[in-house]
């Protein structure tokens, strides 16, 4: 498979059979640059059961406004149109995860408490934008299992029967990995370069230029999230963590008891986006 | 704390975590002691759920839960960091038990 033709897949993503409609949709109005706030609003308040996922997300305990967000426009305003954008596209995603991986949600929403609480942990302005990157990272895999099933399955064949990690093991059924997929898309899909970086380099945080304290956060996330055996991401083996990453967070074994305490927590506090199939 | 189902709630339990409606919004506070009629109407709702005040472990018994994290690190143990990551995790998977 050559590179460009695996990228004019994934950026056809909108004519692709596999994804659902919602996802189609919400894609296309998002690559438009002109896209305004309220042409979001009009098409989320015209599908009910996204507006109730949407808000449901908000205000779980995923994100830091538990019971106090009410609109969609509300959210627009406390979170901003970047972290509106990505929850959205998160949530359509979510409707196919189950079916491309099984556990990849448990591992995503994981992924995204964790990042939001070393955010906070680290005092960054935009907490929600880490999470929402944390979200995102893995949304390569979806696209890939989906449309490349049978070139998938192999390369988790080939993580289990070698014990490497699931990102290596692609690397021998595609021309390129997750992570550059999640990147051709998030560039699509125009968020800014910080959430690009966030994608792309989640294995590999150093070669961040714009957004390095970030990417090594949902780098740790990652790592932490799979250390702790929560949901399922295609391997089951740690990756080692990044040695220049960690030494940028520098946590204490206190420090990271107290994050993976945040996260049981809001497992136990936020029932339904951890259990809805 | 403990996620106990609804149909074996009891007047006297104190809310861990408030109970929300569909959308998410708040409607019994975090806190509060549960009497008969708030049971009825937790009862009336679709809550399979909720947390109140009594201890509950872990559904994966320790061992295999601590089983899974050795096979988990199996080949990254030595890396740098990763020992301290681990032995985090160990104790904050331990520490779910007391």
């Amino acid at each position: 498979m050559d590179v460009q033709v695996l990228r004019s897949r994934v950026e056809n993503i909108n004519t692709l059979p596999t994804i659902p409609g919602v996802l189609k949709h919400l894609s296309a109005i998002i690559e438009n640059p002109k896209v305004s706030l309220s042409e979001i609003s009009h098409f989320v308040s015209n599908d009910p059961s996204l507006t109730t996922k949407v808000l449901k997300m908000v205000n779980s305990a995923v994100y830091g406004f538990p019971g106090r967000i009410s609109s969609v426009t509300h959210a627009i305003m406390l979170l901003g149109l970047n972290v509106v954008k990505g929850l959205l596209l998160g949530i359509s995603v979510f409707e196919v995860m189950q079916k491309a991986m099984l556990g990849l949600r448990e591992h995503s929403l994981g992924c995204a408490v964790t990042a939001r609480l070393i955010a906070q942990k680290k005092g960054l302005k935009e907490p929600e934008e880490v999470s929402v990157g944390a979200l995102l990272h893995d949304i390569g895999k979806v696209i890939l299992a989906l449309e490349f099933p049978a070139e998938y399955e192999s390369a988790m064949n080939t993580a289990q029967t070698r014990g490497i990690p699931i990102v290596e093991a692609e690397k021998t059924a595609f021309p390129e990995a997750h992570a550059a997929v999640g990147a051709w898309l998030a560039q699509k899909w125009r968020f800014p370069r910080g959430l690009v970086d966030m994608i792309e380099y989640h294995h590999c945080p150093n070669l961040s230029k714009s957004a390095s304290l970030e990417t090594a956060i949902v780098h740790f996330s990652d790592v932490l999230v799979h250390a702790r055996g929560l949901g399922f991401a295609g391997d089951d083996t740690v990756a080692a963590v990044d040695p220049a990453a960690f030494e940028l967070l520098r946590f204490s074994q206190d420090d990271i008891k107290e994050i993976l305490r945040g996260l049981e927590d809001s497992i136990e506090s936020s029932e339904e986006p951890w259990l809805d199939t | 704390m403990a996620r106990i189902s609804v149909d074996k709630l009891e007047p006297g339990m104190r809310l861990l975590k408030p109970v929300l409606n569909k959308s998410g919004m708040t409607l019994l506070a975090e806190g509060t002691e549960l009497s008969e009629t708030w049971i009825r109407r937790i009862q009336d709702m679709e809550i399979e759920s909720i947390h109140v005040d009594a201890p509950v472990e872990p559904a994966v018994p320790k061992e295999e839960m601590l089983e899974q994290l050795d096979r988990r690190f199996r080949n990254v143990e030595n890396k740098p960091y990763m020992g301290l990551i681990k032995r985090s995790v160990q104790e904050h998977i331990e520490e779910m038990y007391r």
